[in-house]
């Protein structure tokens, strides 16, 4: 692995466990977590991680990793839909419960001051991390922050206020595939030459298809000076060492592998193999 | 009473300060446990498997989780001999935690030639020679077959003065016999076992999850009482040490293991569930020995009666 490739510091990452406050059903299925983790809530930045031990028992066996939503004083929140074991009983959680958090784990959007707006492309669950980053970006005094979201239906729409959370600077356009709600089609159709001219940054989260179409359509307009994505992969431990979570990346001519856990989630567009990416399964199927 | 002697001497000086190591594959080389939990309270570190040269690993999905386990097919993905030699062996020699790396090859001298390179190293207590690693192509001849088994063992025997650990595959119908020939070759002592072959199906693309020949090697509570059963069939096989592994994820899974005839155990899996777990069963071990009035935790051993023949 070469010198230049950011890997996340291990050393940030805390086992702590903490009460769950709230499990709140937002509608269409998505819950929204909140737990008492102070160590999760002083370190993480927008787009790491936590691995959350789901259960107590030998199913499920591994900790599910899930981006950092928000964060408010000491408590931080996780949102999710129940896709298998662990996300049921995360969902069954009451509050009093105890969870148990390591994190944060793996790389953060890279965040800059002095920039004029930055837009923020989140399809379906790939919402989670950018209630976060737009504050952060807030606290980096970036005055427009515009999130376009994208999901099935209305219902499954994350909640526009949970974006913006209070904050002037943050906007949210919606698009929905059945047009129950905001623009009739997929969420890169919101990603405007108006949106990107002049900002700071692009990030994109959801699915992998759905990011390779948001870096398909950056293709010829001026893509921003950062364009960052945060991928997903099939997870065993998080923190680099199972070695399961190989994503294909690309710098000139070398190919490898490299670990969605540390040298990612979120990586520059730029290094992401999408050719090799857009042949593997998707990553629901392990 | 005095506290227990927990050491253990896996043999040609391979003291280990006590029975609880991390199992290959499960702790890299170390350097990422190392900045989350307190390694030096390791009993060992048997390493990631290491091939002669360096291998960029198989295509994902690489993992799966099942019912209690967990499929992998990672491909021995690991930077080569040389470069753990060169970069590793220094930083290694800087812990107090025994480390004994993990060996692969596809061939006897590709293994000799690996132990020659590591052997020019400080800071390695020994070698676990991985004759059976279920993910790559021809990775599990020699550990099938009591034959080839005993054919690399001698010759890594001869190649080094350093304790060599041979770990077995459990994926033969005996794998006793296997034990004897790694033992009659001059192994020191024996892990058993390695991963189970598995597979993990999915009915939406009506095929297995891993690529390739769909399969990955299952660990975790699923194959607790697999490995067991392997640990006591290998325990009467030979005389040498045992190191028990499979399935192991508290204290007392440990105990256990040591009950079916291990003389020192390693914690895989469970380290990505927990990577506190290794160093909080090792100090849990010292205090269920004392709990329970052994001076040596071989004295949990069972003895099984004689069969009739």
């Amino acid at each position: 692995m070469s010198a230049a490739v950011p890997v996340s510091d291990l050393r940030q990452a805390r086992d702590e466990t903490g009460e769950v406050i709230a499990v709140e059903e937002l509608g269409g299925g998505l819950v929204e977590l909140t737990a008492h983790l102070p160590w999760l809530a002083a370190h993480a930045i927008a787009g790491q991680f936590a691995q959350l031990r789901c259960g107590p028992g030998p199913v499920p066996l591994l900790r599910r990793p899930f981006s950092v939503a928000w964060v408010e004083g000491q408590r931080c929140s996780f949102v999710f839909e129940r896709v298998g074991v662990g996300t049921r009983l995360l969902a069954a959680m009451r509050p009093g419960d105890m969870l148990q958090s390591l994190g944060p784990l793996g790389t953060g959007f890279t965040l800059r001051r002095g920039v004029r707006s930055v837009v923020c492309v989140a399809g379906g669950l790939g919402c989670a991390p950018f209630p976060l980053l737009a504050a952060q970006a807030a606290m980096c005094e970036t005055p427009r922050v515009v999130v376009l979201h994208g999901a099935a239906t209305a219902a499954r729409l994350y909640p526009a206020d949970r974006f913006v959370r209070g904050l002037d600077a943050v906007e949210v356009r919606e698009a929905t595939d059945d047009g129950t709600r905001g623009h009739h089609g997929l969420v890169v159709d919101l990603l405007t030459r108006e949106l990107l001219d002049g900002a700071g940054a692009m990030y994109a989260c959801g699915p992998n298809p759905m990011l390779a179409a948001t870096v398909r359509a950056l293709a010829g307009t001026g893509a921003p000076p950062v364009c960052e994505v945060s991928l997903e992969a099939p997870m065993g431990c998080g923190f680099g060492t199972c070695l399961g979570c190989a994503l294909p990346v690309v710098r000139g001519e070398e190919h490898r592998w490299a670990l969605c856990c540390r040298e990612g989630p979120v990586m520059a567009a730029d290094d992401v193999d999408w050719d090799a990416l857009r042949a593997l399964p998707p990553a629901h199927v392990a | 009473m005095s506290a227990a002697d927990l050491r253990v001497d896996l043999g040609r000086g391979c003291a280990l300060p006590n029975p609880v190591g991390v199992a290959s594959g499960t702790f890299g080389y170390g350097f990422e446990f190392e900045q989350l939990v307190d390694i030096q309270q390791l009993g060992a570190i048997y390493t990631k498997g290491t091939t002669p040269l360096p291998r960029e690993g198989n295509p994902p999905p690489r993992v799966a989780e099942t019912a209690g386990g967990m499929l992998n097919s990672i491909g021995l993905q690991n930077p080569g001999v040389e470069h753990v030699a060169r970069d590793y062996a220094p930083r290694f020699a800087q812990w107090r935690v025994p480390v004994i790396v993990n060996v692969a090859a596809a061939t006897v001298e590709e293994y000799v030639h690996c132990l020659r390179v590591l052997d020019s190293a400080g800071g390695i207590a020994g070698y676990e020679l991985n004759i059976s690693c279920p993910n790559i192509a021809h990775g599990l001849d020699f550990g099938l077959d009591p034959v080839a088994a005993g054919r690399v063992v001698a010759a890594a025997r001869a190649a080094t003065e350093r304790c060599l650990v041979v770990k077995l595959s459990p994926n033969v119908t005996d794998v006793g016999a296997v034990a004897r020939a790694v033992e009659d070759a001059g192994a020191d002592a024996v892990s058993a076992v390695n991963t189970f072959v598995g597979m993990k199906v999915h009915l939406g693309i009506r095929g297995p999850v891993l690529p390739g020949r769909g399969t990955g090697g299952l660990s975790g509570p699923a194959i607790k009482p697999l490995a067991l059963a392997a640990v006591a069939r290998v325990r009467a096989a030979v005389r040498i040490p045992v190191v028990g592994v499979g399935g192991i994820a508290s204290v007392g899974d440990a105990l256990e293991f040591f009950v079916a005839g291990a003389d020192a155990v390693q914690i895989g899996t469970a380290n990505f569930a927990d990577p506190g777990v290794a160093p909080r069963v090792a100090a849990e071990l010292a205090d269920a020995a004392e709990r329970l009035h052994l001076s040596r935790l071989t004295e949990l051993r069972w003895q099984p009666a004689p069969t009739p023949a």
